[in-house]
């Protein structure tokens, strides 16, 4: 089968796919809207409705405590018509975007900066998955499809996340710039990738134009770019608004968690629990613990940015205030990218199966716990305890094995012999 | 079938306003169906503002006028309630609703300020002095429980002399009125519940009552001939008594079934027998006194009120004509009929106890009842405790379309999805919301607040929904009772056109507050969360930092290299010494 006919097949069944489960079940979208481990309170569609309500009808959606999403989504889904009446116009929106960031994420994937870049070419660069494969990966993840389905602004940032990567891979910097600010301005972390991304970019400039720039100049050019386009996102927003309220009900309610609604990440339980006098102190905490694997993986990992980036993506489906299974789908599918550590990482087996029975038994404890009364908050979180761990036990093992490759090129002669860590 | 009673006429006739230094008290006492009875206590004194700036108190509490004075409050009017009026069976509410509260404590007040946020700390202020003042939990109407209603509620009195007025209203509807919020309210009477028909006032059966509530307004009052104002307190406590419960003794609470020989057998029932016996509904009014009612004596009239005209007049029953009522006292008491006889008023006698006496009877007419112009009740959809949705059902039966204003204040907790909002009736198309005022809770900060004015058409149902969230709360945040769940406050309904008052106070009712059961943590555990937390977040931190500041060497390398960690660099910082000090 040629190129062109199976990537419209897998594009087309793809929307097939989304478009299908709509139309047929048209109560799923807000079935699924109202799951806790899909929607969060940043990321909920009912919530975003509920903006825009507020918005069309002239009252602030920033003074009040339900609508915590970035200002310029509101024109935007302004202009759809109301999908509680007419719901195809945002379904098709929704399976727009996934498509898209399949299509971006099948641009990383042909770049082949998972496997070559500039100051490192990894020996297994031969075992590699095709991009269609990549992009398969992404549209079929059943995370993706729920995320979808739900309807979560998560899909957008994914998609400007995703755009970023591939802009940087390709040595397009205004591009870059532009997705990464979109990406920041919609939920703020995406920020911390800047420093890996950057130097994603300038290898991929570097590479293509064999002068490579002053990485000075470079580094405060780029800085200065990104500190325009979001500054311009955000007095757009200001001006739209009307007042910087909403810096505190979107990037606030970030940092500071007024907003407990159970979700799959560590903070809400901990949080819930935590005494009031240190409520503070630990939010600080973990904030630092979120931003400070940003400059220990980029220096150690200066050779692979990209790997940088996609373990970032992990860490943030991990350990940010408000993660949901959308930030897991995009790091689950980001992974796919380095096909050649699979054969290095030794715990996949006990990943993947931490990672289903959190899957199947977290949405069956969180009923126990809020509908069946049969059990209680515990349930849920020993949950994303064990989700978390999961998660974080692919982050640590392909960390172990991007490592572990790096040697075997620094030192062919210890492939395939047992190591030790010192 | 007669015996009609002008109810309209007859709550005005109460209300008569007089403005000068003077007392009033009237008790009216009104059998319902259903063997209930319901006595409206009214208690208003007046004093003049001239005398009040002299700090001369002569009727009106100096407790409370301080407190006014000194919150800036101009009028006020504070609910303290229990239980739920009955309108399908009880009819229309005493005082058209406007003496009536939801349950729990409510206030609501117009204080002067310059801006909001003065407004809002005399407020506090307020809230705090009334909380010592009546033995209430006022001090809890914080932010969160406080609403500015912008079409619900209207100045009573006269404000022709002050600007800048504020109203603000607070809501408890977890508050649980008991005794000690009647003795403080018994108190601020001029006769202290001794003498008057506050004698009757007994906590054991008040709060016993299937439904009561005691209100406080406070509003200024201004003659237009003269231009003369005065401070007028009204205090009125409506109670409904279950005359059958009520007449139980003390010492013998507990209803027990008669002798199978004492009771009057339906014999029409087909399994009607010598063992079975279904009671014959006798048809009668029961028999009843005051003394059992109350479970104490009325102890004359206050000797301070005015004994001039009806106003002297303290004790009214509204009975048909032919019922029989025979007075128990030793003093000098007269007796007065109006409103083609329905109205009978009792001058109390001085110093001598006084009591009514009604004997079982069996009528041939009854009262009319005024039919309420609107039924409201709201209550929640949906289970779990993670959302649901409110349904409000309020029903026209009359033949005129009715125009109301519906006040939502809601706790922050529950967060209402504003565009999931339906108002619909079903004989009409169109939206009966005609205006909406809408102010969404911030978190831990303000309460929501919902106001909407609404047409009912005639003898139509509206039906009212929403849906919501519930919001789980820091763990410190929950009440010792978390698992009870948490009140909303009932909803206000204010009835705009047909407007059928004959004052200033307006036309109210109110639903029965909500009931939300939040989702819970656990409260046991808090100390194992922090540390399975954080050992999570160490097994991610520790493996990720491990593999990026530690070196691969293959194993064949390790005894070469020497034992690593601290231990190897103590041995190469030792071996380095060592090297210095054989050169030196």
């Amino acid at each position: 089968m040629p190129a062109n006919q199976q990537t419209a097949l897998l594009y087309g069944g793809a929307a097939a796919v989304r478009l299908l489960l709509f139309t047929a079940f048209p109560s799923l979208p807000n079935l699924l809207a109202g799951r806790v481990e899909v929607s969060t309170p940043v990321t909920s569609f009912k919530r975003l409705q509920e903006g825009l309500f507020l918005y069309t009808h002239n009252v602030s959606p920033y003074d009040g405590g339900v609508y915590h999403q970035a200002p310029l989504l509101l024109p935007l889904f302004s202009l759809l018509p109301n999908p509680s009446s007419h719901p195809f116009a945002t379904n098709v929106v929704f399976t727009l975007v996934d498509l898209l960031s399949a299509y971006v994420l099948s641009q990383i994937a042909e770049s082949g900066q998972s496997t070559v870049t500039r100051l490192f070419k990894s020996s297994r660069k031969d075992l590699r998955w095709s991009s269609l494969a990549v992009a398969a990966g992404f549209l079929f993840n059943p995370f993706t499809i729920t995320t979808c389905i739900a309807r979560s602004t998560s899909a957008l940032t994914n998609l400007f996340i995703l755009a970023a990567i591939a802009k940087a891979c390709q040595g397009a910097s205004l591009t870059f710039l532009l997705s990464l600010s979109f990406a920041s301005y919609l939920t703020m972390h995406p920020l911390l990738l800047f420093p890996p991304l950057l130097i994603l970019l300038y290898d991929a400039l570097a590479q293509r134009s064999k002068s490579a720039p002053s990485p000075l100049a470079f580094t405060a050019f780029h800085i200065l770019g990104l500190a325009v386009v979001i500054g311009a996102l955000l007095s757009a927003s200001a001006a739209l608004t009307g007042s910087w309220d909403f810096l505190a009900a979107t990037y606030g309610v970030r940092l500071l968690l007024p907003d407990l609604t159970p979700n799959v990440g560590l903070w809400w339980y901990f949080f819930t629990e935590m005494f009031d006098a240190f409520r503070e102190f630990f939010l600080g905490v973990f904030w630092l613990h979120v931003a400070s694997y940003m400059p220990g993986l980029t220096i150690r990992l200066r050779k692979q940015p990209l790997f940088v980036a996609a373990t970032l993506t992990g860490i943030f489906a991990i350990f940010t205030p408000y993660p949901s299974i959308a930030d897991a789908a995009l790091y689950l599918s980001l992974v796919p990218l380095f096909r050649h550590l699979f054969p290095l990482m030794r715990y996949t087996f006990l990943a993947l199966a931490t990672i289903l029975y959190a899957t199947f038994l977290g949405p069956a404890f969180y009923h126990l716990w809020i509908y069946a009364g049969s059990g209680n908050a515990n349930f849920f979180y020993a949950i994303t305890l064990v989700w978390s761990l999961g998660l974080s036990i692919i982050v640590g093992d392909s960390l172990y094995a991007a490592l572990r490759d790096e040697l075997d090129v620094e030192r062919p002669e210890l492939r395939g012999k047992e190591v030790k860590r010192i | 079938m007669l015996s009609f009673l002008p109810v309209l006429l007859l709550n005005a006739f109460l209300a008569c306003v007089c403005a000068s230094s003077d007392y009033h008290e009237r008790l009216l006492l009104r059998p319902l169906p259903q063997s209930t009875l319901l006595a409206s206590f009214n208690f208003r004194s007046n004093e003049s503002s001239t005398a009040i700036e002299q700090q001369n108190f002569r009727y009106f509490p100096r407790s409370f006028a301080q407190i006014l004075e000194h919150a800036h409050t101009k009028e006020l009017h504070l609910r303290f309630s229990v239980g739920r009026w009955d309108a399908e069976s009880w009819g229309q509410r005493p005082w058209y609703g406007a003496r009536e509260g939801g349950t729990g404590v409510e206030l609501w007040a117009w204080i002067e300020a310059q801006n909001e946020e003065e407004a809002f700390s005399r407020w506090l202020t307020l809230v705090n002095s009334l909380s010592g003042l009546f033995c209430a939990s006022l001090n809890f109407i914080d932010a969160t429980k406080t609403v500015r209603p912008v079409m619900s509620f209207d100045p009573e009195g006269d404000h022709t002399n002050s600007s800048n007025l504020h109203l603000l209203h607070g809501n408890l509807p977890h508050e649980v009125v008991c005794t000690e919020n009647l003795t403080p309210f018994l108190k601020l009477l001029p006769c202290k519940g001794k003498a008057g028909i506050s004698s009757l006032l007994d906590g054991h059966k008040l709060f016993d009552a299937s439904f009561q509530t005691m209100a406080v307004d406070v509003r200024p009052v201004c003659d237009s001939n003269d231009g003369g104002c005065s401070l007028q307190m009204e205090q009125s406590v409506d109670m409904v008594l279950d005359i059958a419960r009520s007449k139980r003794p003390r010492d013998n609470p507990i209803p027990r079934a008669l002798p199978i020989g004492e009771i009057e057998c339906d014999t029409s029932k087909p399994y009607d027998a010598e063992d079975t016996c279904y009671p014959l509904d006798k048809k009668v009014e029961p028999a009843w006194k005051l003394t059992e009612l109350f479970g104490r004596p009325l102890k004359g009239a206050c000797p301070l009120t005015e004994e001039m005209g009806d106003e002297g007049e303290s004790l009214c029953i509204n009975t048909p004509p032919e019922r029989e009522i025979q007075v128990n006292t030793t003093g000098q008491y007269s007796e007065a009929r109006t409103a083609l006889d329905t109205l009978r008023c009792y001058k109390l006698p001085v110093g001598a106890d006084f009591d009514l006496v009604l004997p079982e009877q069996k009528m041939t007419t009854g009262l009319v009842r005024a039919q309420p112009q609107l039924f409201a009740a709201r209550s929640v959809n949906g289970h779990g405790q993670e959302r649901g949705s409110v349904q409000a059902v309020i029903r026209n039966p009359s033949k005129d379309a009715v125009e109301f204003v519906y006040l939502e204040s809601l706790p922050w907790f529950m967060k209402p999805y504003l565009h999931t909002l339906r108002a619909h009736v079903d004989s009409l198309t169109e939206n009966p919301v005609k205006e909406t005022y809408y102010r969404p809770a911030v978190d831990r900060q303000r309460g929501t607040h919902l106001e909407l004015r609404m047409i009912i058409p005639a003898a139509s149902t509206l039906i009212l929904t929403y849906d919501f969230e519930k919001a789980i709360l820091r763990y410190t945040e929950y009440p010792p009772d978390a698992n009870r769940g948490f009140d909303a406050p009932p909803a206000v309904i204010r009835i705009l056109s047909p407007y059928l008052s004959t004052d200033k106070k307006g036309i109210y009712l109110r639903t029965t507050p909500l009931l939300l059961p939040l989702p819970t943590p656990d409260f046991s555990m808090p100390y194992n969360v922090i540390i399975l937390t954080s050992t999570v977040m160490a097994l991610g931190f520790g493996n990720i930092f491990n593999l990026l500041v530690r070196r691969f060497v293959g194993m064949d390398e390790v005894s070469a290299l020497g034992a690593g960690g601290i231990k190897g660099i103590l041995a190469a910082k030792l071996g380095r010494l060592k090297a210095l000090l054989g050169k030196a």
